[in-house]
């Protein structure tokens, strides 16, 4: 196999996108987590404000899945801001079904996104990986990423719809 | 105290500029920042904004002096593939001498309103581990610390690591 293009994703892609989503959060042991829907991904990504944006790759009809798709694998990223630098490209979600992997689409993507930073005055690019993902952290690091939460002692944090509800309320 | 809080303006970026490295230095990192004012007023007022503002302000301390900017909270909007819109608080900081009269309560408030008014799922943030009082602060009204809860950790490709993936031709 090596056949595979990239490509921005479109309105019609919000089913295989959210699919991968859940493979991905499958892959995380978070699946459950996922409430997201279709027409979420529709209005949110291809309405006049999109707070997202996607790659897909996909693959030709004949080299298609054990369950038939051909949108193999995803990113999704937008743009957040450092106050210290400046503009940053977001890598939120990269993910590559597994019966597709280690024929370079995943490097692909990932170049795909380097370039777009670059051309789009990004400084950096930030994503969050898991601890635990070691294939990933390798993957990433192979690439010259460097762990922040390590060198710097940065941490994640959440308040939830609950607890913002909660505050404005007060 | 009296303070009121109000929307940024492209006349704020020199206070957002200076509140931007005073909370650099306050998490020891003043050196690391490289933004200017003319960065952030393309980015923050041009067609796209890439961040927004609320500003804290108190009265001069004499008459017909000019009112000052002394906090402020940098935001934008993200989106979580498992639940949709985000608020991203990025920075958020009193000078140390305004703290303790609920101005940093009172922002926290209004971004969370904001948050429910655009129909985000939640707010996330980044602190320092070894920054305790903030982290107390966000505990006490509900923050979760999910690096510790779910493991997740911050990494980053810099502008060199991109151009090299960016040029490369094969894997």
């Amino acid at each position: 196999m090596a056949n595979f293009i990239l490509r921005k994703a479109e309105s019609k892609d919000v089913s295989d996108i959210l699919r991968l989503i859940k493979e991905l959060a499958k892959y995380e042991e978070m699946e459950e987590q996922v409430v997201l829907t279709e027409k979420d991904l529709l209005e949110d990504g291809f309405g006049d404000h999109p707070f997202y944006h996607c790659f897909v790759a996909e693959v030709p009809k004949d080299q298609q899945s054990s369950e038939g798709y051909t949108v193999v694998g995803f990113a999704m990223y937008y743009f957040t801001y450092d106050p210290w630098i400046g503009k940053l490209l977001y890598l939120e979600d990269f993910y590559v079904m597994e019966e597709f992997r280690g024929f370079g689409i995943g490097s692909q993507i990932l170049k795909v996104l380097s370039e777009t930073a670059v051309k789009t005055r990004c400084s950096s690019m930030h994503f969050i990986v898991a601890e635990n993902n070691t294939q990933s952290i390798d993957f990433y690091k192979r690439r010259g990423a460097s762990d922040l939460s390590l060198e710097e002692g940065w941490r994640l944090f959440a308040i939830q719809k609950e607890e913002l509800l909660k505050i404005t309320a007060k | 105290m009296e303070y009121k809080l109000r929307k940024a303006e492209p006349k704020d970026v020199s206070d957002i500029l200076r509140l931007v490295k005073e909370l650099a230095k306050y998490e020891a990192m003043e050196h690391q920042v490289a933004l200017t004012e003319k960065e952030l007023l393309e980015d923050g007022f041009g067609d796209t904004p890439l961040y927004h503002c609320i500003l804290a302000e108190v009265q001069g301390e004499q008459s017909g002096e000019d009112p000052k900017v002394i906090g402020f909270a940098m935001y934008y909007f993200t989106y979580d593939p498992w639940s949709g819109k985000q608020l991203h608080l990025e920075d958020f900081f009193v000078m140390e001498e305004y703290r303790g009269h609920g101005i940093g309560s009172e922002i926290l408030k209004q971004l969370s309103d904001l948050a429910m008014k655009t129909r985000c799922h939640g707010m996330q943030f980044i602190v320092a581990e070894d920054n305790e009082p903030s982290i107390s602060f966000y505990k006490r009204r509900g923050a979760e610390d999910l690096s510790t809860a779910e493991g997740w950790r911050l990494f980053r490709f810099t502008e060199n690591s991109l151009y090299k993936m960016a040029a490369s031709t094969e894997e």
